[in-house]
Order: C-alpha cells, then structure tokens, then sequence
C-alpha cells in the first residue's frame, strides 16, 4: 500500500512538470540565497578570525598605546625591570604591492626571539622542517638554537626589510628565497626581501598566513617610519592569582596614554561590527527564502484541491488520515529535497560571486581583509538542507492537514472549497493582527540586532496574513474602476481573483512579501544615500583634500609627514590647510577613534546636530568634543556628559558638547580641535590636509602643483572636493552593491512563485475558459482577460506592498540600522520608489501571466470540454 | 476537527517553523581549527642563507695576551662567547643546592655583514641566550629557566668595564673595575639567586696559554680561562623560601668561532673542585663513533694557582651508570670513575640528583655532582659540576 501511494505521489509529480519545476526552482532560489550569503559570511568571517588568529596568537592580554604607539622603552622596563617573561613587541600594519594592483599584505613586525610563547610558528623551536638540515655544525650544541634554523632568523633580524612569507602564498606570487618584493606602506616605497618560507602545518593555517608578511620588528619600525614605538605588546599571563599579581604590576608600571586590555578586544569590536554587517545580509537573505516557502504552500495546496477526488475516494479505499497526511509530506520532502539539492549547487556558485562584494565591504568598511575562496563550510552547508527541506515540509504543512479532511468518497467542489477559504480568511486576517502587535511589541522592546530581525520578521509574516483580506477590501473598491474601463471582461477579471481565491489570495500576499522587500530596502537605501550626501556635503567644506593612500575606505591609519604637509600648505595659491588626524585611544569602554580637527573657526563642518552644537569645541579653550551619533547611541552618551580618554597626560574627562549625524563610523567618533587634542597628546601626526584654495586659482593647476611637491617623498592621494565626494558614494553604492543583488533575487523568487500561481490556475480554468470561448469570446479576448486578471493581482500586490514596504523601510532605518550600525536618517519615501514597486509588482505578475494567457487562449474548447 | 481549523493548526505550525528557521539561519557557524588550535607552520630553512658561513669573523688561531679586566667583556669580533658560572651551595643547617647561570653569545652576522646605520633601535646583530638552572637536593627538585634577548635597547648585553653581562632580568655584575667580585641574579617563579662570588685563585688559561685546540684544523679552536674556584655567598630562593647560602663556584670563559670538526658529536664536561684545594678540569671530546677525540684535555690546578695540563692519555673516565630521562627518553651516562694515575688520584663522581636535565631550547645535562675517592691513597672529597653534551642526538 505503502510503495502505491509513494507511486501516486511520483505519478502526480510527474504529470505536471512546469508546476513541478517552477517549484523546485523556486525552492533552489530560496536555498541558493541563504546557502550563499551563508558561506560568504562565513568565509570571511574565518578569514578574519584566522587573519586575528596568526597576529594576535596565545595572547591573553595587550598593553596598547595611545596615538602615537607605545615607547619601545617601555618593553625594556617590562623585560628587564619589572622581570615580565612572557612579552613580546608586535608592530604591525597594512601595506600594498607595488607590482601588483589590489594585492595587500598584513606586516607583522614581531621579536622572532620572544615569539616561541606567543605564535609558535614563528618560534625557532616549533620542530619540524629545520632539523632535518644534515648534520650541520653537528658539534655546536653549546650555543643552543641549531644554527641552521637560527641563520634564517639571524637574516630576518640582520638585514633591513627582511620578510617571511607562507609557502603557498610565495608560491603564488612567484617568490623564491631571495626575492625582492617592494611595497607600499602609507604612500611610501619600501624594498622588502624574503628570506625565508613558512611551512603551514595545515590548511586552516595556511589560510591563516595567507597575506602575512612576517619581518622583525626593526624591519618594521622601519617600513612604517615608526622608530622607537611599538603598537602593542603581547602578554601571557595565566589566569589566576599569579597571572592577576603580574597584571597589576604591569598596569602600575604604565607609561600615560598605554592601556592594559585583553587579547582581541580590539578585533572583537571589529568582528562585532561586521556581524552587524553580516546579520543584515542574512536576514535579508532569509527573505527569499520566506517568499520561497509561500511558493511551496501554494504548489502543494494546489496539488492537494486537484486531488481531492482521488484522495477521497482513497479514504473511500480504506487508506487512512495518517497515510493521506504521509503522501503529501512525502511528495513535499522529495520536492523540497531536490530543491535544496539545486539551491545547494546553486548557493555554492552564487557565494563565489557574493563573497566578493562581502569582503569588499569589510574591506572598505572595517579590515583588510583577503579572502579569494569560498569556505565549503559543511556547518553552512547543513543548514542549507535543514532550511530547503524544512522550509518545503513547513510550507507543505497546512495543506497536509488540509488533505487529511477530505471525506471518504465526497467529492468536493471547488466553489465549496472557495466558500471554506473566505471563512478562513477571516481567521487568518485575525491572526495576522496579532502577529502585527506581536512584531510591533518586539520591535518596542529593547533588544540587540536579534530582536529586531525577530520584530521584523513576525511583522512581515503578519502583513501577509493580512493581505488577502486587504486583497479582497482593495478588489471591492477597484472593481467599479475595473468594470469601467474593461467593461466585463473587466469584470471578468475581478470576479476571477475573488472566485479562485484560495490560490490567488497566497499568490498576491508572497508577491506582496517580496514588493515589500525590495520598497522597504530600496527607501533605506535612498534614505540613507540622501542622508550621506548632505553630511557629505556639510564635512567637505575645503576644495582639496590630500591624504596618505590608506587601505581601509574609511580609516585614516596612514599618516602624512609633517615636514611634506608644511611643504603643501606653503603652495602658492593655497589660502588655508586644516589638517584633521584620526586615531584610536584606549579608552575605558574599548578603543575609541577621536579625530583631531585644525579647522578656520568662521568656516566649521556644517554638520547636522541631533543635540547639541559644535561651538564650545572650536571655541578657545576648554575640554569640549563632539560625539557622533553611533558613539552616541551606543555609549549612551548625552550633551553634558564626560566622555572619558587615555592620554598622554593620564586619563581625561571631555565634555559633550554635542552629538551630530556622522555616516563615517559605525563605531563612532569623538571629534575635536587640534588644539585640545595637542593638549593631551603628544601626537604630531596628521592624517589629511584640506586645502581651500586662494579665490580664482585653477584648482586642476593646484592639484598639479600639490602632486609635484611631494613627488619622490611619499605617494599622496590629492582629490578635489567633488572627487572625494565622489568616491565616498562610490563607496557607499558598493557597500550596498549586495543588498541590491539580494532585493533582486528575491524579487525573482517571487516571479517565478507568481508564475508557478498562474500556471495552475490557468491550467485548472480551462474549463471555464473553454465555456466562455463556446460563448463567443475570441482567443484575443481570453488573452486579454488573464493578463487582466494577472496585472490585476500585481496591481493589488504592488498597492499593499507600499504600505508593507514604508513600514518595512521605518524599521529597517530606525530600528535595524540604529541597532546594528548605531546611526539613524531621516527617512525619505520618495513617490519614485513606491511607483517603482507598484509598477514592478504589475510588470512581474503580467510577465508572469504572459505564457499562462497565450495557452489559454491557444486551448481548443473542444478538448477542455471533452474532459468532462 | 474542521477543516479550517486544520488549516489554521497547519497554519501556524508553518509560523512557528519559519521562526526555527530564521534560528537555525542565524545560528553562528564554528569556528575555524585554527580559531581553536592555533596557527601550526614551522619555519623552513634554506641552505641558501649560508648556515655556518664563518667568514668576517675571527678565528682562535694562536695564542693570544690576556688582559683582565677587558677579557670579562664581549669579544664581538668571534661568532660564539660564554660566560658559565657553576656552583655547589650550602646552608649553614648543611642543605644542598647547585646552581648553574650561563650567558651565551652569538653572532647573529659577521661585524662586517651588519648595515651600518639603521633608524631602528632594534637593530641589532648579537644575540644573547641565559640558562639558568637551580638544584634543590633535599627538595629532590630540578628547576631549569632561560631568557632570550637581542643586544639592543638594554634588553641583552655585556661589557667590561664595569663588568656586566645580562640577558633581561637576569645578570652578572660586579660594581669593581677589577671585575670581581661579581654578583649573580637570576630567577623565575619561585626560584631565584642571588650571589656574590670572589675568585680565591688567579684565573687558569686553559689549553696552550688560553688556546684551546677542539680538533686538528687550525682555527678550530677557543680562546678558554677560567676562574676554578670562587667563594660563593649569598641567598637561594625556593620550595617558597630564602636560605641564606655558601660555596664554591667555578667560572668558565670561552669564546671562539668554529670550535668543533663535523667528526665530533659532543662532550662530556667535568670541573671539579677538591677540599685539598686542588680543583681539577676534564673534557671529554666524543666521536660519532663512541671514542673520545685525542683533543680532549683538561688541566690540574694546585691549590696555589700552579696550572698542570692533561692530555687524553693522562686520565680515565668510565661511566659506571647510567640514567635514562622521562622526558626525552635520552640515556645520559650518570656515575663515574676518573682516574689521574700520574697525580694518584682515584675519584668516583655521582650526581646529587640523577634528573639534573635542562631541556630549555637545546637540550643537555647540566648538574651538581659530589666526589669521593682517593689522592695518593688517603680519602679525599669535592663537589663539582658535570656537564653532558650531544647525547641522544
């Protein structure tokens, strides 16, 4: 009995294989969606939890400097005064290949002789490959690191800009022993050589390494001109009270401006900053998927009601509920599952795309990072099954129950059904207003990005239980309209939505979900564009901005020398250089970025001000700052209150003085003059210079000019106003370069869900049709009909889909982005966007709708009729 | 049930299913092996960099003048240079601890190889090891430590007037320009030094006037004294307490440049110190195939000073034990019997503890040893140091 009802199930499947296919595609499309972002997000994310790994290594904690390092002395007092053993000097930086483009190394400047503790890998006594070295100075075992191994080491210590690299990655760059490699470390050329490869012991550490240039850190101090300072020292201390007795001896001991703070405090806030990122993706990603599921309920509902009589007289047969309720979770589990087969293959090629624009972001947004493979995470991989075939079995639930009710032997009529589906959807509207109230509370209660995703989903699911009934009250008031301007064929058509509901209804609403979507992310988006370009606008204020080249988008880690900044604003036609300097002080809560702005007092940045104003900061005097809104929302910080630093005169209270709206950090920055940060630090260091330009002077002929003067020095990035403004959009357009490629695949989900919709109902209508054909209507006629029925229900997704995507796009700027990113914008609804959506709703549905329609009207009524 | 409720059930379990859905999405992924295990590479290693490249260095080629003080201090123009100090203390209750602090240099590159102007202070071209070993006899413990440093920024260093030689916390210092006394301070955890050391007898240059020929090439070859017998006093810290201490210890100097031929694998070290006031040096050059090289040598120094040479045919030396280390597994020889017919002296030497191990980088067997015996057939005792090179390689 068992193996019939499976072949019943096959037999059905079969016998309709565009209904078939379009499910499973769409199952594919969801799944692929997911499984990709999935394994992007979590390549990179390894990449960057190998990249933390292999710099920071067996540390547990970290003495960190203010702007300007740490004094190398200051290891010496640890090393040899105060008896610290486990220590160890890092410098480390970013530089950029100067034989080839977009290629970027991470420096790490190390002691290879106090590394053993620290990144054993780097140790000369990890074992391994160095002791096979024949017999080598076999008798002096007196002097104890074996000489061969110590002759790689003594070249990386002896000659300047001496480099390990990683076996593959030397591989791959084609350098051998030997080798020359020059490199770029803030605009300046270094020469750097290799003396020696690093054998990963595995794949995870070949990953780990992949990038890495190790040098010694006089090398270091060297490549980044940074002679006499550290940027950290590495700690090992055991966690007990030893380990507790030897950190607070240290934390006395610290020179002003240095904090003691554990290992990976400072790639934690980076690793929490892109997981906000990445969580965005996610759930967007999980859209698709959400939209797929209302597909699968639909195939399957659909698949239920056209068998009904032979379910029925199934049940007649003896089969029982349980056995009914096994076949169509059976037929939904072999669909789901060669779905998510697809979706798998499907993710696995699409992550490769996707994981480019994901590391870009990260790259421009937050880290260096370089991942160049597609992590086959199996962890993302099983959740891509878990989703596909629970998202089908779920979706395939109801209909399940559904099919369990037919009575033994009743053939039911579909009008019946009809009838039994607007008494359900009254119950369903009510529990979509719950779930609405339900969202709305999440969203109301504080909560982390989690919470919000949670309010935001409830939410959605809740419009799209609602949306039938929405359908039904709109096809009311539409219907007049219809009727006039299409006459009966106009009324035809609205008739027909309302007479097939239960298949239409579910059709509109995942339509309506996906509109939704692509409203809701496409007025954020906007929102937020419009939000940079004034704040663009009101912080460049100068004609020309000269920086050092840095590799971060948005962080200015690389400086310019001083004597070349006096050598620029002394250019003819230069009427004023302020410099700003940004830089990231230890503070009590984590590291925080202040910058440090020598702005002309009558021609401040025109920022916007949430609270607050700027004035006390650029007055004379005084300890004031500014703080922008995502330091402020996450610090909680207000106008009157101290925002506590490390510097170099010990820790310091700045008073708010105002809290503006800054797109430039999700972190948030803590602004202030160049004077009051010159009282504190003892940084002289300057990141950028803004040049306002003499009145009439060609601003083209002074960029030249400013490009000659440092010719040969250091390389400079010189950009005019506009170019800078520019390429800070261009910025933010890549940044969101993934979230638009995800609004549109799940736009595609929902086509091809409107597609699967129409085909059966088509299909199923071929009677009816055939009836009106025998009545007089030409196939024309029949083709205008369903494609006015079609473009009726896109109409009618697109229309619900503007309320759904301004609520959609409110919660995603003020709950959403203030969660994750810290900042909010005012929110921008423009018209276009909502045409935009309407317009796409109606396009999509009558594209959808084209093939069904030319079938229907191709159909001979003869044989739709003979079927009887 | 009716058929809408059904639906509704159904409904709702499809809800209640995306939220699982949305959960298992979220759900963060492992971590990587190395976000666990750590990054595993090991440094390979080129024959191309020119391991053992001798050249730019000076060679221990003929006997040279010594001068002291100046000779305490680095001779940075050799590629190798120790300072080894060992010694038996006591407590005035009788408890026994040895000792052993040892700095060593190496070259890193020839004077000539090392750029002469870099912007970094941590530029540097020597390298600066110390073990540091202490012996608690009745707490049957062995502690061994090292420090590891370049000779820049203070980190590591030595010179000669005043005399200092450190490496980190640990050093050798005497405030006199004569160099002596010296003080030693080394410790780490719960074990620590700190002791004044006076030399009771002018410093012995070993081998033909300070030169100590290894092997029949010239030049392979150290420049070698020693200070054989130095009064100790001072405090040892360990078990979590300070004994006030005294002894003797015993100061080898050595500095050279390619000492050993590729024939050798490694020595056995003894210095004894007689409470005749004879203290006696031996070593033992091994070959690859188990016997002693013909340049091992040695010297018996008088209690006056008076310095007498010994060559391999001169003295016998037979293990009559042996001890195998847990921890490497190395079988060390661990008992002795030297014999000096031509001064009468019949001595058997055993180790105040069998484990006297230092696996600290490069692994050898270090320890305080007592000796009992005969001198012209009346009993006589001592105290020393063995030192057990290259076994197990």
């Amino acid at each position: 009995m068992r193996r019939q009802l499976a072949r019943i199930a096959v037999r059905h499947l079969g016998r309709h294989p565009w209904q078939l296919g379009l499910t499973v595609l769409g199952i594919a499309l969801g799944v692929a969606v997911a499984v990709s972002i999935d394994l992007a997000n979590e390549s990179a994310r390894r990449a960057f939890s190998l990249a933390t790994v292999a710099v920071t290594g067996r540390a547990t904690h970290q003495i960190v400097g203010g702007p300007s390092g740490l004094l190398d002395d200051f290891y010496r007092v640890l090393k040899v005064e105060l008896g610290v053993r486990l220590a160890a000097p890092v410098l480390s930086g970013d530089v950029a290949a100067v034989d080839r483009p977009g290629r970027t190394f991470t420096v790490l400047g190390v002691d290879p002789f106090a590394e053993a503790p620290f990144r054993p890998y780097l140790s000369d006594e990890s074992g391994g490959a160095g002791s096979s070295a024949p017999g080598a100075a076999a008798g002096e075992r007196r002097e104890p690191p074996p000489r061969d191994r110590l002759s790689t080491v003594a070249a990386l210590v002896t000659r300047p800009g001496a480099v390990l690299v990683a076996r593959p990655t030397a591989g791959e760059l084609g350098l051998a022993v030997g080798d020359r490699l020059a490199v770029r470390a803030a605009g300046i050329r270094r020469e750097l050589t290799v003396v020696g490869l690093l054998d990963p012991g595995d794949l995870a550490s070949a990953r780990a390494l992949d990038g890495l240039l190790v040098t010694d850190i006089a090398s270091a101090q060297e490549i980044f001109g940074a002679a006499g300072r550290l940027g950290r020292i590495d700690l090992i201390a055991s966690d007990d009270a030893a380990g507790r007795a030897l950190l607070e001896r240290i934390a006395r001991a610290l020179p002003p401006g240095a904090d003691l703070v554990t290992a990976g405090a400072r790639a934690g806030t980076t690793a929490q900053m892109i997981r906000a990122f990445q969580w965005n993706l996610t759930a967007l990603s999980l859209l698709a998927l959400v939209v797929g599921m209302f597909l699968i309920y639909q195939t399957m509902t659909f698949s239920v009601v056209q068998r009904r009589p032979l379910i029925g007289a199934l049940r007649a047969l003896g089969v029982t509920r349980a056995e009914i309720f096994a076949l169509v979770m059976t037929e939904a589990a072999l669909i789901g599952a060669v779905g998510t087969a697809a979706g798998l293959a499907l993710g696995l090629g699409l992550a490769r795309g996707l994981l480019g624009l994901v590391t870009r972001t990260i790259n421009d947004l937050y880290f260096v990072l370089s991942v160049r493979d597609v992590d086959l995470d199996p962890l993302a991989l099983a959740k891509g099954v878990l989703l596909g075939v629970g998202a089908t079995l779920a979706a395939a639930l109801a209909p399940a129950l559904e099919a369990t009710g037919a009575p033994p032997r009743v053939v039911m009529s579909r009008g019946a059904l009809e009838t039994t589906m607007r008494r359900m959807v009254t119950r369903v509207t009510w529990l979509g207003l719950g779930l609405l109230a339900a969202g709305a509370g999440i969203l109301a209660l504080p909560g982390g990005i989690a919470g919000g995703f949670a309010g935001l989903f409830v939410l959605m699911v809740g419009s799209a239980l609602v949306a039938p009934a929405a359908a039904l009250g709109l096809l009311r008031l539409l219907q007049p309209a219809a009727a006039a301007a299409f006459g009966t064929l106009g009324r035809l058509a609205t008739r027909g939505i309302v007479a097939a509901f239960s298949r239409t209804s579910v059709a509109i609403a995942a339509l309506m979900i996906a509109m939704s979507a692509a409203i809701g992310v496409g007025i954020m988006i906007a929102s937020f564009r419009e939000a940079v370009v004034s704040w663009l606008e009101g912080t460049l204020r100068a004609d020309i901005y000269v920086s050092a080249p840095s590799l971060v988008g948005n962080r200015p880690d690389a400086t310019l020398e001083p004597a070349l900044v006096a050598r620029l604003a002394a250019t003819p036609g230069v009427a004023r250089a302020g410099t700003s300097r940004g830089v990231l002080v230890p503070g009590p809560g984590g590291p925080v970025q202040v910058v440090a702005l020598d702005v002309d007092p009558a021609r401040p940045p025109r920022w916007r001000f949430r609270e607050g104003s700027a004035d006390a900061v650029w007055a004379e005097g005084g300890e004031a700052a500014i703080v922008s809104e995502p330091y402020a929302n996450r610090r909680g910080a207000r106008v009157g209150d101290a925002v506590r630093l490390r510097t170099d005169r010990g820790e310091r209270d700045f008073r708010v003085g105002g809290v503006f709206y800054d797109y430039g950090s999700s972190a948030g920055v803590v602004v202030m003059s160049r004077r009051t940060y010159d009282r504190s630090w003892d940084d002289r260091k300057i990141s950028g210079v803004a040049i306002e330009a003499s009145p009439g002077v060609d601003l083209g002929t002074l960029m030249a000019e400013l490009r000659a003067r440092a010719a040969g020095d250091q390389e400079i990035v010189v950009r005019s106003n506009r170019a800078l403004r520019e390429a800070s959009l261009a910025i933010f357009d890549r940044t969101f370069a993934i979230t638009g490629v995800l609004r549109t695949l799940t736009v595609a989900v929902a086509f091809i869900g409107m597609l699967a919709a129409l085909m059966a109902l088509q299909l199923e209508r071929a009677r009816e049709i055939a009836v009106l054909r025998t009545l007089g209507l030409t196939p024309r006629q029949v083709w205008g009909l369903v494609t006015a029925e079609t473009g009726l229900m896109g109409l009618l997704a697109g229309l619900l889909a503007v309320p759904g995507g301004l609520m959609l796009a409110g919660i995603l700027v003020f709950v959403i982005n203030r969660r994750s990113f810290g900042w909010t914008m005012p929110i921008d609804p423009s018209p276009a966007i909502l045409l935009q959506g309407v317009v796409l709703s109606v396009l999509a549905a009558v594209l959808a709708g084209l093939y069904p329609a030319w079938r229907m009207a191709r159909a001979l009524p003869a044989d739709a009729l003979r079927d009887e | 049930m009716s058929r809408t409720k059904r639906a509704a059930v159904g409904l709702a379990a499809a809800l209640v299913s995306v939220g699982a859905i949305a959960a298992i999405a979220l759900w963060p992924g492992g971590e990587g092996a190395a976000g666990r295990g750590g990054v595993q590479a090991s440094l390979a290693v080129s024959a191309a960099l020119g391991s053992g490249d001798l050249a730019g260095f000076a060679r221990a080629m003929a006997p040279r003048p010594f001068s002291f003080p100046a000779d305490h201090g680095p001779h940075a123009e050799f590629r190798t240079e120790w300072w080894y100090y060992t010694g038996n203390l006591e407590t005035s209750a009788g408890r026994h601890f040895g000792f052993q602090l040892t700095f060593f240099r190496t070259a890193l590159a020839s004077p000539a190889a090392v750029a002469a102007t870099r912007a970094s202070a941590w530029s540097a071209s020597q390298l600066y090891l110390a073990h540091f070993a202490l012996t608690d006899t009745a707490g049957r413990r062995f502690h061994a430590r090292s420090r590891l440093s370049r000779d820049a920024l203070g980190l590591a260093g030595a010179r000669a007037i005043p005399f200092h030689v450190w490496t980190e916390d640990w050093s050798a210092e005497s405030e006199a320009a004569s160099g002596l006394p010296v003080r030693l301070r080394a410790g780490e955890g719960d074990v620590a030094i700190d002791l004044v050391l006076a030399s009771d007898k002018p410093a012995v240059l070993q081998g033909d006037r300070g030169l100590s020929r290894k092997g029949p090439e010239p030049g392979n070859a150290s420049y070698y004294y020693s200070l054989s017998r130095m009064s100790a006093r001072g405090t040892v810290r360990a078990g979590g307490e300070s004994h006030p201490v005294s002894g003797l210890a015993w100061m080898d100097r050595e500095w050279s440049t390619s000492a050993l031929g590729p024939d050798l694998v490694g020595w056995d070290w003894l210095a004894l110190q007689l409470d005749d006031g004879r203290d006696l040096m031996v070593y033992r050059l091994r070959r690859r195939d188990g016997a002693a090289d013909a340049h091992s040598a040695g010297a018996l120094i008088a209690g006056d000073g008076a310095t007498g040479p010994l060559a391999l045919g001169d003295v016998t030396l037979d293990a009559l034990d042996h001890w195998t280390s847990p921890r490497s597994g190395v079988r060390y020889p661990s008992r002795w019997r030297l014999t000096i017919p031509g001064s009468a002296l019949d001595l058997e030497i055993t180790p105040r503890l069998a484990d006297q191990e230092l696996i600290v980088g490069p692994r050898y067997w270090e320890g305080a040893v007592r000796v009992e015996g005969t001198a012209a057939g009346r009993p006589i005792a001592g105290r020393g140091y063995v030192e057990l090179v290259g076994y197990g390689e």
